[in-house]
């Protein structure tokens, strides 16, 4: 089984510097506890934070070269067509760039391959891929899908290994160049980030200091029922029928 | 109680007299604040006897009761249903609503369309998979039911394209959730419309988004799909809307694609989920005194145990399970607090809970205030009674 790890230009939060996004070397761990082919994809102008991700456990780096600003999809999507690999895997939003997260989307519409999103978990069974998908609030889906695939990785996923200077000195790179196709000039305008205010709801705009503190401290439904000195049972018997009619409980077995 | 706040500058153009070059102002007209004025000249001249040169007041009170000035207050109207008959155009919006609920996000997005929409005359089209409440509350004009049968999200996307292509609305919105941004990524895909991933700030002129790591932030005229981040927005504070229910467009859907062969949802171990991830909390304070019997409840009930911060400091729970400002702030929708008093730390960190169920031998105690369900009794008899309760529907 081969496996394919997509690779963005990254660059450090913090530093700036290049360097692989967190999700991606995420990627390369999982796909590692699949199989041991396991190879990097890179298309853009410079691989040096690709290159870094040799260093947690590829042992192979394909880099197809584009001048910058040019759309890496068509050279993706033909390495991909090239390589033919069984699966493969992407980071939730890429390193650096617009981060709008959208390429596996594009190239998985490209390929016809099925997409699963948000992956923490993988086990393939005759070439079955069975993945779980975290949902917000600790759910997790399960997903069965056919290979060939092409899943994302969510940060929730097992940590990447570490790096290591030899690994990352021994992996091979090869250099292609990649299919030219320049993009229409953006047409977002680019400013330095300003961080905007969380607006919160639950204290309209204006709204005394008193309030915005009973906003933050109390309920905003109506209020609530009080049930004074109940047997143990009449309680018991309220607090699960509320807690039903909330949703938050199973409805009870036997009844509908 | 707290009084609107007056603006003198607002309230004296209110009152410009037009014409003049000079700026003149209508004096007699009434404060615009409702609250009757006392007129001391005006009470005075009533009293006046009449046919005397000095001034000579009948305080007896034999003129009778001063007619009061009319002062046509504001009449304070029920609540009618705002509706557009004739948009302009549409404003499409696809909530989350796990459980047919609107989530906060949700009602964010529905605001920004309501603004969207409102800038032009236009109306918000709700696309639902499945029953959602309260949409024409929180601004929804139109609501379209969209096939729901499968989970699939590329089925969902499928159904939300041939939906763009009949209704050919002006915007799209999505929330930038797990959920909403997988719909919207894969619609764009699908229809190769432009997306603007996780909007935080959103007018009909004017979006933004970060990119970059948080570096940059990239502006321009909102395309007509986007994904909004969560807190950008306001939810729609206004009139309800009339939210009717309108056909959905026709178009056949695609097969759902081969290669996906299920898609189930897996049982979570609601006691092994850390804090901040758990949908449905119970919680100890100081007025448990058994807590073997406490995570007997949370398992049996399947949700995940926290503490206040006494029970916490004295040992016995663990640190990570405290509740509150220096604890973990909870993202929960249902909050079961037994035996706490709810002060304003441990408050803060149910403050986004929707939903808080409390058992209290104190009537007065503040959770008691912030609970939807207060019961009050004591909580180590209420606990077995729950269990054996359970037990018994169980064995059922
Ligand atoms: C800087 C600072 C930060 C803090 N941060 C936090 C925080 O993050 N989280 C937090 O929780 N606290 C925090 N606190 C502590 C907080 O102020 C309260 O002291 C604490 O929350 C009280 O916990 P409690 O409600 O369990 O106990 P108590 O206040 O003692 O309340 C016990 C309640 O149980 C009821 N009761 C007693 N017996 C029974 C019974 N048999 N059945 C039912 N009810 C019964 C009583 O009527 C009472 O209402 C903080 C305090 C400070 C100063």
């Amino acid at each position: 089984m081969k496996a394919l790890v997509l690779l963005s230009d990254g660059r450090h939060p913090v530093s700036g510097r290049p360097a692989p996004a967190g999700t991606e070397l995420q990627a390369i761990a999982l796909a590692r506890g699949l199989t041991e082919e396991v190879a990097g994809l890179y298309a853009g102008p410079d691989a040096a934070a690709a290159r870094t991700a040799l260093g947690h456990g590829l042992a192979r780096l394909e880099h197809r070269r584009l001048p910058e600003g040019d759309d890496p999809l068509p050279s993706l999507a033909a390495a991909i067509a090239a390589a033919a690999p069984d699966l493969v895997l992407a980071g939730r939003r890429a390193g650096a760039g617009a981060q709008t997260g959208l390429v596996p989307y594009q190239l998985a519409e490209a390929l016809g391959w099925p997409l699963v999103p948000d992956v923490v978990a993988l086990t393939v069974a005759d070439g079955v891929l069975e993945a779980v998908q975290a949902l917000p609030k600790g759910a997790r889906r399960r997903w069965r899908v056919k290979l060939p695939a092409l899943v994302t990785v969510h940060p929730a996923a097992p940590v990447a290994a570490s790096f290591a200077i030899g690994m990352a000195r021994s992996g091979h790179v090869e250099d292609a160049p990649g299919i030219d196709a320049p993009q229409d000039g953006t047409a977002l305008e680019e400013r330095p980030y300003r961080p905007r205010p969380r607006l919160i709801a639950s204290a309209a705009a204006g709204a005394s200091a008193a309030e915005r503190l009973k906003a933050a401290t109390q309920s905003a439904g109506p209020g609530g029922r009080v049930m004074v000195d109940p047997t143990p049972e009449e309680a018991a018997r309220a607090i699960l029928e509320h807690l039903r009619a909330l949703g938050v409980l199973k409805p009870a077995p036997g009844r509908d | 109680m707290s009084r609107t706040r007056r603006d003198p500058r607002e309230e004296r153009e209110a009152r410009r007299l037009a014409g003049s070059g000079r700026p003149r102002w209508r004096l007699d007209a009434p404060p615009t604040s409702g609250r009757l004025r006392r007129d001391p000249r005006r009470e005075i001249d009533a009293l006046r006897v009449a046919g005397t040169t000095r001034l000579r007041l009948d305080r007896t009170g034999r003129a009778g009761p001063l007619a009061l000035p009319t002062i046509d207050t504001a009449a304070v109207a029920a609540p009618t249903i705002r509706i557009v008959d004739d948009p302009a155009y549409l404003v499409t919006v696809v909530p989350d609503a796990p459980g047919g609920r609107l989530a906060p996000l949700d009602r964010q997005l529905l605001g920004a369309a309501r603004t969207l929409a409102d800038a032009g005359g236009g109306a918000v089209l709700v696309l639902s998979f499945g029953q959602i409440d309260g949409l024409g509350a929180a601004g929804a004009d139109r609501i379209v039911a969209l096939d729901a049968e499968s989970g699939d999200p590329s089925a969902r996307a499928a159904a939300l394209a041939i939906a763009l292509a009949a209704l050919q609305p002006r915007h799209m919105l999505l929330p930038e959730s797990a959920g909403g941004g997988d719909l919207a990524r894969r619609l764009a895909a699908k229809t190769g419309e432009a997306l603007f991933a996780g909007a935080e700030s959103l007018t009909a002129r004017l979006a933004t988004r970060p990119a970059a790591n948080r570096r940059i932030e990239q502006r321009g005229a909102p395309p007509r799909l986007v994904t909004l981040a969560p807190d950008a927005h306001l939810p729609h504070a206004g009139a309800p809307h009339e939210a009717r229910a309108i056909a959905a467009p026709e178009g056949r859907a695609d097969a759902p694609h081969t290669g996906i062969l299920s898609i189930e949802d897996l049982p979570v171990a609601a006691d092994a989920l850390p804090l901040a991830e758990a949908d449905f909390v119970i919680s100890a304070g100081n007025g448990i005194t058994d807590f073997e019997l406490f995570r007997a409840l949370a398992r049996a009930l399947g949700a995940t145990p926290g503490a206040s911060r006494m029970v916490c400091d004295a040992g016995l729970m663990p640190r990570a399970a405290q509740v509150g400002a220096s604890g973990t702030v909870l993202e929960a929708s249902c909050y079961f607090a037994l035996g706490i008093s709810g002060a304003p730390q441990h408050l803060q960190g149910v403050a986004r809970c929707e939903h808080v169920v409390a058992v209290n031998t104190d009537l007065h105690a503040a959770m008691v205030e912030r609970a939807g369900l207060a019961i009050i009794a004591d909580a180590q008899q209420v606990m077995p009674a729950l269990i054996a309760l359970l037990t018994a529907e169980g064995e059922e």
